[in-house]
């Protein structure tokens, strides 16, 4: 039996320490500890109501958007406030592109090399590739022009001897099995993908004033000015403009991106059986169609055990189930306390013991649903709505599963994406999906303002006493809450249950292990040295636990350290 | 066009970086607010605090002519000493040298550029070594009190290369939203 520890992980947004305990070359038992301090929810006890989504956008370097947007949900439901119509389309924009974009560089930049094996680009027949590339998308960028160009460059790289910052990835590793041709494809969208990132952002910078950390926000709506004659404000150009770099993006998603993970789950069927984990699934519903926010695009619920026929819808923000269901723990996370508390009453005093697996271990405590451990994510998100039948969500996960058949001849069911490889397609299904939104929300923005409506703030008041509201936002990676007590206008009290929390909990106060912790049971490590496999279902989740940076030293070097015992 | 983020029009990005809720961490945000209402500069500026973007580095240096970054720099040196980077300088010795604390992420995101070709034309580091980096407790004065000297340097820096940049008779009022509360906030609860 070998023990291996992985500190930092890499490729991940801020730090993450997985242990595992390896017999037979499967994994038996596992622990994620998140080795961060994440306090801020301290920074904001009594400061304005008002201005507490500008503190929560920094709760994390990444995620700056998502935290703002549930700030100020959380402070709009304490205050019953409605909602202009063109402030929700407006907000809607900026997630969805947020999304995309952090859905591209999490496949590409985070996650892709743990399957892409570069040094194997240079075998790569140019040709070959471009024809595997064209006959299974329609994309202009798969020439073989184009591929030759990033076959070079890596010849390049790899002729110099220099890798750099690909001097550590597990090349040659028997888990790697993408011929060259694949390979080569997969590194080219990489490179491509930092294209449309930075469009995507510019969506989110031109409503939102800057990226990151959004300025046109407000308790109450949001500040942009609508004319659509003047220059300085959000006019029939920026529409326009908006219009034209969606309409560049939206290729590269649909036809790129979900191609790509099409393309890997074929390579990869066995991943369809590896990683599933916690089979208990929680969304909710986003991107609201009305100033109440009664009707949503994206569908939100709760599946138990793996049951997509007991799927129970959340209808809207107000579900009181839901309120009363989540609970959090610090039974085995540095904080001082232990039982179960409802985050309205949660505290964040920290109780740092170094890392003790039958004790406390992880900065991340334990959210619990009716007392379950829940997945959050993409996955959630596409199997709560494929389960109630939701339209967009049907479309585009068959269309995955067509595009998987009819190419590659490998069938798949909506249980099969309860697994490692099901995160990764149900990230690039979700995002086609949003891409579909993007333009939807663009239109209904343009004709609600033709049709005279310029409002997009209602002034909020704030009573004398003591007033609780919960804001939710389906971020990139699921489900996220902020609850949030104000008295007098200012918080006492604030508490955020992150996506990250959900997946990377450490076990609760029964014993009961989280997802990434349940997900990793049974997962195959060829070479307890090189734990590739490890990371493919830990990345699986888009581990974010950036809620805070980190310094080095000058000297200081930070490369993964797996240590075997 | 100032504080717009992944601006197309600008050819040159003044970037800064770090945690503002992590004592002197928070220099380079602390730094761009000072430069920002300090002096005017050319059009092709872009002037931005971008916090601790992670991977979210690559799409403000795509493209650009020049990136000049601030941030805390962790060296031997006294608290408070300004230095300047080059790209090669933490190239050649890499395997010794991080330059700051997001140097992680932005090696990756220039390694990216370069290999996609989009990488900037030139990137320069200004760093300010911390005194303390501890969360919540503020920025250290000797660090504020550095601020408008960097901020100096920044302007210098541009002067130099021939882009417009002049000191404000007047400044404007810096919006350090997250330093401590001095007073409770005025609400008027109905």
């Amino acid at each position: 039996m070998a023990r291996i520890t992985i500190d930092p992980v890499t490729r991940i947004e801020g730090h993450l320490r997985i242990d595992v305990e390896v017999n037979g070359g499967v994994v038996n038992k596992a622990w994620a500890s998140c080795t961060m301090w994440r306090g801020l929810e301290a920074i904001l006890r009594g400061r304005d109501a008002r201005e507490g989504w500008v503190f929560a956008q920094r709760f994390c370097g990444v995620c700056t958007t998502v935290h703002a947007i549930a700030s100020v949900r959380a402070v709009e439901d304490a205050l019953a406030l409605d909602i202009p119509p063109n402030a929700q389309y407006i907000r809607n924009l900026i997630l969805i592109c947020h999304a995309l974009h952090d859905h591209i560089v999490h496949f590409y930049h985070l996650s892709a090399l743990d399957w892409v094996d570069i040094m194997s680009i240079p075998k790569a027949d140019a040709a070959k590739a471009a024809s595997i590339a064209e006959g299974s998308s329609s994309w202009a960028g798969n020439s073989r022009k184009e591929l030759e160009a990033v076959q070079n460059k890596v010849k390049g790289l790899v002729a110099s001897g220099q890798l750099g910052i690909f001097s550590h990835g597990y090349w040659g590793h028997p888990a790697m099995r993408l011929s060259p041709e694949l390979n080569l494809i997969m590194f080219s969208h990489y490179l491509q993908a930092l294209e449309f990132q930075r469009k995507s952002c510019q969506v989110v910078a031109i409503l939102g004033g800057k990226t990151p950390h959004i300025q046109n926000l407000a308790v109450g709506g949001v500040m942009n000015a609508i004319n659509l004659n003047s220059l300085a404000t959000l006019n029939v150009d920026r529409l326009g403009t908006l219009q034209a770099i969606l309409e560049d993006l939206i290729p590269f998603v649909q036809q790129v991106f979900l191609v790509d993970n099409c393309l890997l789950a074929a390579s990869y069927p066995e991943w369809f059986k590896y990683g599933r984990g916690v089979a208990n699934y929680l969304a909710v519903p986003d991107l609201p169609l009305d100033a109440k926010a009664t009707k949503f695009d994206l569908p939100g619920g709760v599946i138990m055990n793996g049951d997509l026929s007991s799927a129970r819808p959340i209808k809207d923000w107000k579900d009181d189930a839901f309120r009363k269901a989540v609970t959090e723990d610090s039974t085995h996370a540095w904080y001082q306390g232990g039982g179960p508390l409802q985050p309205y009453k949660g505290e964040t005093i920290p109780d740092y013991t170094d890392f003790k697996e039958d004790a406390k271990y992880t900065w991340v405590k334990a959210p619990r649903y009716d007392g379950s451990p829940m997945q959050v994510g993409p996955l959630a998100n596409i199997l709560v709505g494929y389960a109630q039948g939701h339209p967009l969500t049907r479309k585009w996960t068959d269309s995955a599963f067509t595009q998987i058949a009819s190419v590659h001849g490998l069938k798949v069911t909506p249980n099969d994406m309860q697994s490692t490889m099901g995160r990764y397609l149900a990230r690039s299904i979700r995002s086609s999906m949003l891409a579909d939104l993007a333009l939807e929300h663009l239109n209904l923005l343009k004709t609600n303002i033709l049709n005279g409506d310029d409002t997009t703030y209602n002034v909020p008041t704030f009573p004398k006493g003591e007033v609780m509201g919960m804001g939710m936002h389906e971020a990139p990676r699921g489900a996220l809450s902020h609850w949030v007590v104000i008295e007098n206008g200012a918080f006492t009290n604030c508490q955020a249950v992150v996506p990250t929390t959900w997946n990377a909990s450490p076990r609760d106060d029964k014993g009961v292990p989280g997802p990434y912790e349940t997900s990793l049971i049974g997962n195959p490590v060829v070479d307890a040295e090189k734990p590739l496999e490890v990371l493919r279902t830990v990345h699986s989740f888009d581990p974010c636990m950036a809620c805070s940076c980190h310094t080095l030293d000058a000297s200081g070097e930070e490369i993964a350290q797996v240590k075997v015992q | 066009m100032t504080s717009f983020g992944v601006d197309a029009q600008c050819s040159i990005s003044v970037i800064g970086l770090g945690n503002v809720f992590l004592g002197d961490d928070g220099f380079g945000p602390l730094v761009i607010e000072t430069f920002r209402c300090s002096y005017a500069f050319s059009e092709s500026v872009e002037v931005i605090d971008l916090g601790t973007p992670g991977l979210d580095l690559a799409p403000y240096l795509y493209g650009k002519e020049l990136v000049v970054i601030v941030d805390a720099v962790h060296s031997a040196m006294a608290p408070g000493t300004i230095s300047f980077f080059r790209e090669e300088d933490f190239v050649s010795s890499r395997a010794k040298l991080r330059i700051t604390g997001h140097d992680p992420w932005l090696w990756e995101s220039l390694a990216h550029l370069r290999l996609a070709g989009h990488a900037p034309g030139a990137l320069i580091v200004l760093g300010v070594t911390p005194e303390s980096c501890t969360f919540s407790e503020g920025i250290s004065e000797r660090i504020v009190e550095i601020a408008s000297e960097a901020s100096e340097s920044i302007a210098q820096l541009l002067r130099d290369r021939g882009i417009a940049c002049c000191k404000r008779t007047e400044a404007a009022t810096p919006n350090l939203w997250w330093f401590p509360l001095t007073e409770p906030p005025s609400i008027t609860a109905v």
